[in-house]
């Protein structure tokens, strides 16, 4: 008996002491090639070139929070495993973290929002509108309000603060961007501009009142392109180019619609019939779901405002809402086709430099209709969809991790790169108020 | 034979309940025997596997047992070069059986606990696949009363009626975002009952070849009132009220087995079963929340499974009057279909393995041991509902005992 419980003992014993041991030794494994090889590619030094996608602009600002997960710098960091090297941006300092400022939702009442400005902390002292100056290494080049055609007028340099804020004194005004961003010793890059050619004439109503808001004409698009990326190509390097959203796929144009505004104007007096507005040219007629109306009209408080003869803002046709408050259906049919021409010329120099194409006007349509990613719903709707920050165009952290995605699957697509994709789970959509 | 589901909410849930959520643990020395045993009157677990074979076993007895599960499930999302392991938990299966009867008749009555569906996968809470799953504990105990009537000498017929208790927790992130960053979380707890059948005949020829037909009824388990807390901004808490609950269903499928017993010599014989598990009833599932908001719609989300199947053999040779040890292999096919799995039951194809032994110290005091080894075939995905694009692989491990004590 004594015997047979030392045998069960020992039997039990060494079988506890197999099966764990077998346990621990065989995890499963999953065996993959990503994230060994760059394929025909160089990325030991990116740079990336383009607007205030580029630099993580968002909720209206340039803040240190939206630089660090900018698309080129979440593409960056992806690029390490396949040699990619280090990538420098400029950004602000944690003591200056809040940068230009920014917006903030500060509360959501019945699906109604308060958006409050968060103060800029980085306005280089005695001015409201520059920004402390950067020195040092910028591979991260993406300027907010960068556009194609402003690209080559050195007097930019003066005018825009957060391309001020990276030239020396002797370059203000005297550099333009085109100038600024060659002589980098790149071996890789992106290209992500012309978004501001056609966006700032929509995002202003279809109004122009300056260069920020012409619509850039086609053939110069083109030629200008074609001298932006014949500089980035000039030593043989590889890169990817990302074609222009369709200006209408944006929460900034889809938010404040003409059905929303009638029935907040039904909920007061039911016999408001038509919101009115005044075209582009110069026409007032009633609005129609084709007319889209800027984010921003929202919070103006102007719309149902009496005038001086008692008619009300929006709802009479003595007192339209602005043609600057307004893409009206033939301004939208413009600029559409303008993006359209872009992109044309985007993808046929891409295709004769063998550069990969991030067709993110695609890609921004399908998220219009909206799309499911790892368990993440995500479409354009205003605060809810995701993937837009507060300001209605710009993207969110995870918009920029889908986005750095498109990217990172043009350039693997291509090259024959297998670039590991960003886990988009590990960034945030907009913040709610607690 | 199921389990349970949940899932729920804004955009898409999820949910599974496969062969992933089958256990295969209900009798030691059937474990040992990769599972197989249906056509074999081996010892009081018969009330699970066949209640016909009851009758024909030749002692009053009772045992308990555990079987420790390891579910070591692994996942890579596509496009990446990081995988992704759920974390070290011990899913206790267990089993109890009591068979009685006085010696001379042809009737015994016997009593099953046993717990025939399970899952408990912990993906920690900031994994690639959080908006669709972060844990599940899932647990159903079958309660099963039985009568087993020895019709003839070569015939034993028997059924027991199945009480189901179940219990189970799923939790997954939402992607709304705290003035911080960190993401919401929705918990859904629930516990339900469902009630079923399990029922056998067992026919011995007389070449002492033996073979069963056993059928195990759905059980299909209602979860009313369970807890479905959001963790979300206070923001959005209209949206996600507090206190609300949920119902749902989760429909276990029905079983049939055709086992077949060979003596292969009278120290050794070798079971067959082939089993067909009826997941088709398992189309949808759906959660009904007692507050809906404009945010928080009842779901129903499309599953579609398809019938199952398993076949597994083994091999009991008793060694010396005291020492009997065992060996089996299987197969099993998942009834998840592609573009359905999910990461509560990362399902596919898989291998079984099992070894087990047993040793009687006295006439009537046994213990049985096992280790079930299943290797769950690597399956790259991309879910219809959630997008969750990636490879699964799963390995099982579980070690199990058992006492029992004849009379």
């Amino acid at each position: 008996m004594v015997g047979e419980l030392q045998m069960r003992k020992y039997i039990i014993n060494s079988f506890l002491a197999a099966v764990i041991l077998f346990a621990a030794a065989c995890k499963p494994e999953i065996d993959t090639a990503v994230g060994t090889s760059a394929g025909q590619a160089n990325f030991s030094k990116y740079i990336a070139v383009g607007n205030s996608l580029t630099s993580g602009f968002a909720d209206g600002g340039l803040y240190l929070e939206g630089q660090k997960v900018a698309y080129p710098n979440l593409v960056a960091a992806q690029m390490a495993t396949v040699g990619g090297g280090s990538f420098t941006s400029p950004f602000f300092t944690d003591a200056q973290a809040n940068g230009s400022g920014y917006l903030s939702l500060t509360a959501l009442v019945n699906g109604t929002p308060t958006i409050t400005p968060v103060l800029g902390n980085a306005n280089r002292p005695g001015s409201s509108t520059l920004l402390t100056k950067y020195t040092g290494e910028v591979q991260n080049l993406g300027i907010p309000g960068m556009r194609v055609d402003l690209a080559f007028a050195a007097a930019f340099g003066a005018a825009n603060p957060y391309l001020e804020r990276l030239l020396t004194d002797t370059q203000v005004g005297t550099v333009s961007y085109f100038q600024f961003i060659q002589g980098r010793n790149h071996t890789f890059f992106s290209l992500w501009l012309g978004n501001n050619d056609a966006l700032g004439y929509a995002t202003n109503g279809g109004v122009t009142t300056d260069a920020t808001n012409v619509l850039t004409d086609k053939s110069t698009f083109a030629l200008l392109y074609s001298n932006l990326v014949n500089a980035l190509t000039a030593g043989g390097q590889k890169g990817v180019v990302g074609t222009i959203p369709d200006v209408t796929a944006i929460p900034y144009f889809n938010t404040v619609t003409v059905a929303a505004l009638l029935n907040a104007a039904k909920a007061i007096n039911p016999a408001a019939a038509a919101i009115y507005i005044q075209t582009g040219t110069g026409t007032v007629r009633a609005a129609t779901a084709e007319d889209l109306i800027r984010l921003p009209f929202q919070s103006a408080g102007l719309f149902g405002v009496p005038n001086a003869s008692g008619l009300p803002y929006g709802l009479h046709p003595l007192n339209p809402i602005a043609n600057n408050w307004v893409l009206d259906k033939d301004e939208i049919i413009k600029v559409k086709d303008y993006v359209v021409s872009y992109n044309s010329t985007i993808k046929s120099l891409a295709d004769s430099k063998g550069l990969a194409i991030a067709d993110t006007y695609s890609y921004l349509n399908q998220v219009k209709t909206g799309l499911v990613i790892q368990g993440v719903g995500i479409n354009s709707a205003f605060i809810t969809g995701g993937a837009f920050s507060l300001d209605g165009v710009h993207l969110t952290p995870r918009g920029n991790a889908v986005i750095a995605n498109v990217f990172i699957d043009a350039i693997n697509g291509k090259y024959g790169s297998n670039i590991p994709t960003v886990d988009i789970t590990q960034y945030r959509g907009v913040k709610f108020p607690n | 034979m199921k389990k349970i589901l949940l899932s729920v909410l804004l955009s898409a849930p999820l949910w599974v309940l496969g062969q992933g959520f089958q256990v295969n643990l209900q009798g030691q020395k059937q474990i040992g025997m990769a599972g197989a045993g249906s056509a074999l009157a081996l010892d009081e677990a018969s009330v699970f596997f066949n209640p016909g074979a009851v009758s024909f076993l030749e002692k009053n007895s009772v045992s308990a047992g555990v079987n420790p599960l390891l579910f070591k499930s692994a996942f890579q999302r596509t496009g990446s070069n990081v995988t992704e392991d759920v974390k070290n938990k011990i899913a206790p299966p267990f089993e109890f059986y009591a068979v009685w009867g006085p010696k001379s008749n042809r009737w015994k009555l016997g009593l099953g606990v046993y717990t025939p569906f399970g899952g408990l996968v912990d993906w920690g809470d900031n994994w690639s696949g959080k908006y669709t799953l972060t844990s599940l504990n899932l647990k159903a105990i079958y309660i099963q009363p039985t009568l087993s009537i020895k019709i003839t000498d070569q015939i034993g017929i028997g059924a027991g009626f199945v009480y189901n208790h179940g219990d189970v927790n799923l939790q997954r992130a939402l992607p709304v975002n705290f003035p911080d960053g960190r993401s919401g979380k929705v918990t859904l707890d629930g516990t339900g009952k469902g009630y079923g059948w399990n029922a056998g005949i067992y026919i011995k020829t007389l070449s002492d070849i033996t073979f069963a037909i056993v059928h195990k009824s759905k059980v299909v388990t209602k979860l009313d009132g369970g807890s479905a807390e959001f963790d979300v901004p206070n923001s959005l808490r209209t949206s996600f009220p507090a206190g609300n609950t949920f119902n749902a269903e989760l429909p276990l499928p029905a079983t049939t087995t055709l086992g077949i017993g060979i003596p292969l010599s009278k120290s050794t014989s070798l079971a067959f079963d082939a089993s067909w598990v009826q997941w088709h009833i398992y189309q949808d599932l759906s959660f009904d929340y007692a507050t809906n908001t404009s945010a928080l719609a009842d779901t129903k989300s499309a599953r579609n499974y398809r019938d199952g199947s398993s076949f597994k053999l083994g091999i009991n040779h008793q060694a010396s009057d005291k020492l009997a040890l065992r060996a089996g292999v299987g197969y099993a096919f998942s009834p998840v279909q592609d573009g359905y799995v999910t990461p509560e039951a990362p399902d596919a194809d898989r291998y079984i393995l099992s070894a087990g032994a047993g040793y009687s110290f006295t006439s009537k005091f046994e213990v049985n041991a096992s280790f079930f080894f299943e290797d769950v075939k690597s399956r790259k995905q991309k879910n219809i509902e959630t997008g969750l694009d990636g490879t699964f692989k799963t390995l099982v491990y579980a070690p199990g005992i058992s006492l029992t004590y004849k009379w």
